[in-house]
This record gives C-alpha cells, sequence and structure tokens, in this order.
C-alpha cells in the first residue's frame, strides 16, 4: 500500500534518513521505534509529504507521491495525527471533526455533524461536542484529534509519537482508542516509544538509529531476540 | 489676545466640510490599502518567489520613502510622463499605496505568527492551501492582525492631512481659509485637532468591539 524505496533526506549539509526502504501493506499495523534523533517522525512525514526527501521514491497503491496529484490522493486516504494534537483551537471538538469531511470531501453539514457525533463517542468524548481544544485534556485532545483523522475515512494512519506529549495518566486513554482502531483493520504506521503498545498491536516493528533502518522483523523477533546491537541497547535502557 | 471661540463659530460648515473630505479620503484609502495589504501578505508567505520578490519591492520603497513625497511624485511628478491624476485620485492612490505596504507587513506576520503545526494539520487532512488559509490560518491570523491594523488605520486617517499639499480642500487646509478671515490660529487648529480625535476615537470604539467579538470566540 505505502512503499518507500532508497528514501534519502536532509536538511541542507545534515543528512537525517540514509536509503529508507520500507513497505506497508494493507491493513499492517507497522510501529517503529528507536532512539530520539533517529528519523522516526522524518519517515512519517516524508511520507504525507509534509517534508520534502531529496532521492529515492514514495509510492502509494503504485504510483508515486512526488507528483501533486498522487500527493493530493494519498493526503485524501492517509490520516495522520501529530505528537501535538495541532487541533484547530478556534473551533470545538466537533466542529474540528467536521472540517476535513465538509472542506475537503464537500460532505453536507448534517451528515458531517452526525459521522463528527459518532465518531466522537467512538473516542469515549460524547458530551464533550461543544468544547473547545483549550478546555480539554491532552488525552482528551489527542482523540479528538484520533477523530477528526477518522472522520475522513481514511485507509491509513500515521501516527507521529501520539502519546509523547501526554500526562503519564492520560497514555492509556489515547492508547485504548488506538487498539480499538487497529482491531478494525485500520493500516497503521506508529512512531512511538510505547513498547506495550508495539508488542501488543505491531504485526512489524521496525528500529531505527541515526537515519537508518537497523532491523525489522515481528514483535517477538525485535523485543525477544534483538540481532543488532544497538537494538539491544536501546531495548534494555528503555525497559529498565 | 484673548481666546475667543464665537469667531470660528460661523465657520462651522466649512469644518465639516473638510472633515467629510478627510472622511471619504480616509475611508477610500484604508480600503484600497486594506486589499492591497491583503495581497501583499500573502504574496510575501507565498511559496512562489516572483511573487515574494515583487511585495518585498512594493514594502521596501512604499515604506522606505515618506509619504508626502509619494503623493508629490504622483501628483506632480507623473504629469510629465503624461499621466494625470485629479488632486482626489492622487491623494488616495498614493494613501492607499502607503498604507497597503504597511498592510502588507502586519498581514504577513501575523499569518506567520500562526503555529506551523496547524497548517501541517490542514496538509493532513487534505486541505488545499486556499482552504487551510480560509478555513485555518486566516482566522486564527486575524486576532493578531486586527490591533496593528487599527494602529496603522488611526495613522492614515492622521496622514490624510498631507494630502492638503496635493490642493485637496480637507479638513486640515479648511483651516488656513479660515484663519485668513479671521486670524485666529489656535482657536482654529484646535478645533481641527478636536475633529481629528473624533474620527480617530470612533475607529478606536469599533476596533475594542470587533476585538471583544472575537474573543468571544477565543475560549481557548
Amino acid at each position: 500500500m505505502i512503499e518507500l524505496n532508497q528514501v534519502n533526506k536532509s536538511y541542507g549539509k545534515h543528512q537525517v534518513l540514509f536509503d529508507i526502504n520500507l513497505t506497508i501493506a494493507k491493513r499492517e499495523k507497522v510501529v517503529i521505534l528507536g532512539p530520539s534523533g533517529s528519523g522516526k517522525s522524518t519517515v512519517l512525514r516524508c511520507i504525507n509529504g509534509l517534508e520534502t526527501i531529496q532521492s529515492g521514491d514514495i509510492r502509494y497503491e503504485g504510483a508515486s507521491v512526488l507528483g501533486d496529484k498522487a500527493m493530493r490522493k494519498l493526503r485524501l486516504e492517509v490520516g495522520m495525527v501529530f505528537q501535538r494534537f495541532h487541533l484547530f483551537p478556534h473551533r470545538t471538538a466537533l466542529e474540528n471533526v467536521m472540517e476535513g469531511p465538509i472542506w475537503v470531501k464537500g460532505m453536507k453539514k448534517h451528515e458531517a455533524k452526525e459521522l463528527a457525533t459518532d465518531l466522537l463517542a467512538k473516542v469515549g468524548l460524547s458530551g464533550k461536542e461543544d468544547s473547545y481544544p483549550g478546555k480539554l485534556s491532552g488525552g482528551q485532545q489527542q482523540r479528538v484529534a484520533i477523530a477528526r483523522s477518522l472522520a475522513m475515512q481514511p485507509k491509513a494512519i500515521l501516527f507521529d509519537e501520539p502519546t509523547s506529549a501526554l500526562d503519564p495518566e492520560l497514555v492509556g486513554e489515547v492508547l485504548s482508542v488506538m487498539k480499538e482502531v487497529a482491531a478494525e483493520g485500520m493500516s497503521m504506521v506508529v512512531v512511538t516509544h510505547e513498547i506495550g503498545f508495539a508488542r501488543e498491536v505491531a504485526d512489524r516493528i521496525v528500529f531505527m538509529d541515526q537515519g537508518k533502518v537497523i532491523e525489522t522483523g515481528t514483535p517477538d523477533e525485535i523485543l525477544d531476540r534483538p540481532q543488532h546491537v544497538r537494538t539491544q541497547s536501546f531495548l534494555s535502557r528503555i525497559l529498565k | 489676545m484673548k481666546l475667543d471661540y464665537s469667531v470660528i463659530m460661523p465657520f462651522m460648515p466649512v469644518f465639516l466640510e473638510g472633515a467629510w473630505m478627510t472622511v471619504k479620503l480616509s475611508v477610500l484609502s484604508l480600503a484600497l490599502g486594506l486589499v492591497l495589504g491583503i495581497i501583499g501578505g500573502l504574496c510575501k508567505t507565498s511559496a512562489i518567489w516572483p511573487l515574494r520578490a515583487v511585495a518585498n519591492l512594493y514594502t521596501w520603497i512604499f515604506r522606505g520613502t515618506p509619504l508626502l513625497v509619494q503623493l508629490f511624485i504622483l501628483y506632480f511628478g507623473l504629469p510629465q510622463l503624461g499621466i494625470t491624476m485629479g488632486p482626489f485620485q492622487a491623494g488616495v492612490l498614493g494613501m492607499a499605496l502607503n498604507t497597503g505596504a504597511y498592510v502588507t507587513e502586519i498581514v504577513r506576520s501575523g499569518l506567520t505568527a500562526v503555529d506551523r503545526g496547524q497548517s501541517e494539520a490542514a496538509s493532513a487532512l487534505g486541505m488545499s492551501r486556499s482552504v487551510a488559509l480560509f478555513r485555518v490560518i486566516g482566522p486564527q491570523a486575524i486576532k493578531v492582525i486586527i490591533p496593528p491594523l487599527v494602529n496603522q488605520f488611526i495613522m492614515t486617517i492622521k496622514n490624510s492631512s498631507m494630502v492638503s499639499l496635493v490642493t485637496i480642500t480637507e479638513l486640515f487646509r479648511t483651516g488656513e481659509s479660515v484663519i485668513v478671515s479671521t486670524f485666529r490660529s489656535f482657536e482654529v487648529y484646535t478645533v481641527i485637532a478636536i475633529m481629528y480625535l473624533i474620527m480617530t476615537s470612533l475607529l478606536m470604539i469599533v476596533a475594542k468591539q470587533l476585538e471583544k467579538g472575537m474573543s468571544a470566540h477565543d475560549r481557548a
């Protein structure tokens, strides 16, 4: 479904991604692990064109998204959830969720409202429809952001450290919504430090360090029998 | 000489006529300047470099030279090249171009003040740049833009006194004609000052209401 071939990315002279190869199949859940600064978020941001790449190719359903038209299609069909939510502060929770369907897909307002109400209920936020983001906790904001992404009825969602900006006691509520989305068969690429989530949900874990994919495998392979010394030392640090 | 305002009272219609001209000049140049400034601000934040270059050239010239010189070039200079304008057109055009240059900077800084994450979220939702501008960036930028914009509008109203020098009989210039017949400089110019103050105060009141209405949405 999504394919990265030999992707290189640099900021000026500073190269941050080296020959990244990665394939995400339909309905697959891929978790990207790695120390901070390893380029994992950059990989996600390259997929949906928030960053431009210097060489290599990114394909979505067979077509290169380096062209505008294919990138449009990808953005319509692949959602993104950000570390710092990026909800629209001037709109209520409900309006945040309605915004995409109305202004991108041209959905009728009452249909969008119905859809958004259902999605907020799904992420456990019934009753918060009219709250502005500033009045919601981090965990609630992130759940609105997930609902906003789901409202576009995407085929895949990219999660960029969705729980890293949250207080520890709020992480659980966001992860459980993500697990529910995963259980419904959504394709997902998740950058996270939540090893428990990776073990439970991932079909495949990709370990990155210093802009390179170090190793890839099932959760058992990566978490219990890591082959590479860098993976081992990362896991021993994070599991301590 | 004692102050005596009663002497100039009969000239009130003259002042009011001048004030009305000042209002017309200001409103027209503010409206045009606002349009120019919005276009300029969008150009300055555009990804297309020729647009940025044109906008930069524009603000560089019109913020970097005195309004009076700009007005004189338009009214006294251009006829030499065969372009002739009436004083009113030249006055409005000069003030609009000058105001537009400042508004361009105000709009640019308002747009760039909005968190980058907002346009990223809009892009990730599949919004085009224009939809993102209209629905996401614009409404948030306006809050940042309004206070300096009001400031600029007040400057423009006051600067309109300069167009008297391209022969428009607006509020400031009426003073001269009244002084010629009354020799009451102090009285005349204080009355004129009060009239400017009334105009700028009205603008400030409107702006206050606008800001209040805006913060009602801002429950964040």
